[in-house]
């Protein structure tokens, strides 16, 4: 009698531990991973016309899941969604050119980052804009939903013109068209487009602005960040970030001196 | 436990014969004694790996890392130092070159230690002789554009173009590639602490549920035996089963006593110690690079945006205000609200975190007249604010998050001591509660079975 009861107590202590552990949820607890990837940016995350997604991020977002052991498939996202799509469980990743900041992380956590662009200016071939300060008194686009225009006038206190404008491409059509003489925003987005549009316009390199770009994850998810953090430290011992910023970067003009893992965030 | 149960089996087919059926309760006795003190091994061992690992090998690896990306960055401060100020301030200079070669020696140093604390973890080794491939790089950088520097003899201010050409590829490969390895080292040191923790926080508290239980049965075994006897045999008292009792209780309690003090221990080593000593440790290494930072920005007229967007942002992951560029960001600073984020949020409470939070006013303030001198074009009083206010301030500033360290340091160093002393005891007096108990028991039973003979 006193045995069995013994036995039973010992199975209850071990159920009340059980359940104990299984408090947040993680993404290594999981076979696949739905990962946010923007459908927008070409060579960065973009959705080409048969429906897959490819660019820098998508391969990093490859890269990540391989070195997690998990499947992957990918979750088209806007800049504006990035935050939801993790809120509501719809991804378990996101790798969208998602800039870490302490407002973003209240309610994001962040592992990487994976890479470091700079804010940086797109302008005709032609050109002599090399630096922030040239820009005063010109005309620059600000792309709905991104704050990087108004970062030129309000953080750096440069006085140029801002024209707005719906997305990228009507903005670059502008650019060539001279309504406007400079796009300014993410290093690797104005790269990208640069490289789709092949009509020569010129990147400045003037990287004025740091801007880390991270994995986000569901808030709470220590364990993951730190596997998606050993995930990127390898992915750049083993020359895979090398590879990747070249195979999609190359030839349009962006530098890169210097490829190196960055400063992780943390993940506490 | 299934030991237990198949110890049953036996009893029903022995039950006519009175020393077979000594026999078999005195086995099942020593069968539930035996798991009680596994229990006890396991439990305490387990407990033991817990503490080794962040007491003695990630805990002092955060320092070791720590201490390395200080010397680092301090080195790339200072060269930036000695070649904003020119062929002015003779003093400060000689200062600002001494400090280089202690920093450099002390980077060296933990570097040696970094590598031999990675032990066999792959990843962290590569990373430590990366570092050590790029520190060698870095010095032969750094001494060229300090050659040149000597060579150019400039007024305060910026260099001449190839000082700076050569100090921004001596200061690339420090910022952007040794520096980040070497935070990198220290947050994966937080890593392996946390896992550790988050494991134990779940085994020992079971393994001491385990010992209780296996104790409790041990004890109900003793009386059953003591029972089964004094029935059998008419005699009240058996006194060496009756010490062993005793002793399986003082045992029990002891040892699940150690247990909790282990786990209360690793809680605080964690929670109130370590947890702080990090982030203090990062906050550190993020304020020396922002000092860096001021310097390079006097330094290098083409990318001064680019470092005093750095700083802000470094200045922002510190201590958090919602701020969109430098000047509002001092103002709120010197606003002294006391509701922000950032790394030492949750960190600045009591005296000594009053204290660090009022020396980082004072240094931002020190950063507003720098940077009103700079872009007034008056690159001397610029330089003279960094080497002199600035410095000082900063230097209050570093002591003050080190006093705060060092007592969360040592309330990490007394848990730690704490949980291996209740540890120490068990194990010195374990082995004699199992002889005494086992002996107690033989002669406690043996009498009664040679009655028999």
């Amino acid at each position: 009698m006193r045995r069995t009861l013994a036995v039973v107590l010992v199975l209850a202590a071990m159920a009340a531990a059980g359940c104990g552990m299984g408090g947040q949820e993680s993404i290594l607890d999981k076979d696949r991973l739905v990962i946010g990837v923007r459908s927008d940016l070409p060579s960065v995350g973009f959705r080409s016309s048969d429906g897959t997604y490819e660019g820098f991020d998508v391969d990093v977002a490859r890269y990540v899941a391989g070195k997690l052991g998990k499947e992957v498939s990918f979750l088209g996202v806007l800049a504006a969604d990035r935050e939801k799509v993790l809120g509501d469980g719809r991804a378990d990743l996101v790798v969208a050119t998602f800039t870490i900041d302490q407002e973003r992380k209240k309610r994001v956590l962040f592992a990487g980052p994976y890479h470091i662009s700079y804010q940086d200016i797109l302008t005709r071939g032609g050109e002599t804009i090399d630096n922030v300060r040239d820009l005063k008194g010109r005309r620059i686009c600000e792309v709905t939903g991104s704050n990087a225009a108004q970062r030129v006038v309000e953080e750096r206190g440069v006085a140029a013109r801002v024209v707005p404008f719906p997305d990228y491409a009507r903005c670059l059509a502008a650019l060539k068209g001279g309504e406007v003489d400079a796009v300014t925003t993410n290093d690797v987005i104005l790269a990208g487009l640069a490289k789709q549009d092949g009509s020569g316009l010129r990147l400045a390199n003037a990287q004025f602005n740091e801007q880390r770009s991270g994995i986000g994850l569901a808030k709470g998810d220590v364990p993951g960040c730190e596997a998606v953090n050993r995930a990127i430290t390898d992915m750049y011992q083993d020359g895979t970030a090398g590879q990747l910023l070249r195979k999609w970067f190359g030839g349009s003009g962006l530098k890169f001196t210097t490829i190196a893992v960055p400063q992780f965030e943390g993940c506490s | 436990m299934t030991v237990v149960q198949t110890r049953a089996a036996p009893v029903a087919t022995a039950r006519r014969s009175v020393p077979g059926r000594i026999r078999v309760i005195s086995g099942v006795t020593v069968a539930s004694l035996a798991l009680l003190f596994v229990a006890l091994a396991v439990g305490s061992s387990s407990a033991r790996d817990g503490l080794r690992v962040i007491g003695r090998d990630a805990g002092p690896q955060v320092v070791a890392t720590a201490g390395l990306y200080l010397a680092l960055s301090d080195m790339d401060a200072q060269v930036a130092n000695v070649l904003v100020m020119g062929e002015e301030y003779p003093r400060e200079r000689v200062d600002a070159l001494d400090r280089y070669e202690a920093q450099r020696a002390a980077a060296n140093r933990a570097l040696l230690e970094a590598f031999e604390l990675s032990g066999d973890n792959r990843a962290e080794r590569r990373t430590v002789e990366s570092l050590l491939d790029g520190f060698g790089q870095y010095e032969r950088l750094a001494s060229q554009a300090l050659l040149l520097n000597e060579q150019a003899g400039h007024p305060p201010g910026p260099p001449p173009d190839n000082v700076v050409q050569t100090y921004r590829k001596a200061t690339d490969l420090m910022r952007l590639v040794l520096l980040p390895q070497a935070y990198n080292l220290t947050l994966e040191s937080g890593t392996i602490v946390r896992a550790t923790y988050d494991e134990k926080a779940v085994t020992v508290p079971l393994l001491r549920v385990a010992v209780v239980v296996t104790g409790l049965v041990a004890l109900g075994c003793l009386i059953w035996l003591q029972v089964y006897l004094a029935r059998r045999f008419r005699r009240v008292f058996g006194p060496a089963l009756l010490v062993a009792t005793v002793t399986t209780a003082v045992a029990l309690f002891f040892g699940s006593n150690v247990l909790a003090q282990d786990e209360a221990a690793l809680r605080t080593a964690k929670a109130a110690g370590f947890d702080s000593v990090l982030t203090l440790a990062k906050t550190r290494a993020i304020s020396n690079s922002m000092q860096g930072d001021q310097s390079r920005y006097l330094l290098d007229k083409e990318l001064a945006d680019t470092y005093e967007h750095t700083f802000l942002d470094k200045s922002l992951s510190v201590v958090y205000y919602n701020a969109g560029n430098l000047a509002t960001y001092h103002g709120a600073v010197a606003g002294g609200s006391k509701d922000y984020l950032g790394m030492l949020g949750p960190e600045l409470v009591g005296e000594r975190g009053e204290e660090v939070f009022r020396a980082y006013q004072k240094y931002q303030a020190a950063d507003r007249e720098l940077r009103a001198a700079a872009e007034g074009g008056r690159a001397n009083d610029a330089v003279a604010a960094r080497v002199g206010p600035v410095t000082t301030a900063f230097t209050l500033y570093d002591r003050a998050l080190v006093r705060l360290a060092d007592s969360h340091q040592a309330a990490f160093d007394r848990a730690i001591a704490t949980g291996e002393g209740a540890l120490d005891n068990l194990w010195r007096l374990l082995p004699y509660a199992i002889g005494a108990i086992g002996l107690l028991v033989i002669a406690g039973v043996w009498p009664r079975l040679k009655e028999y003979r």
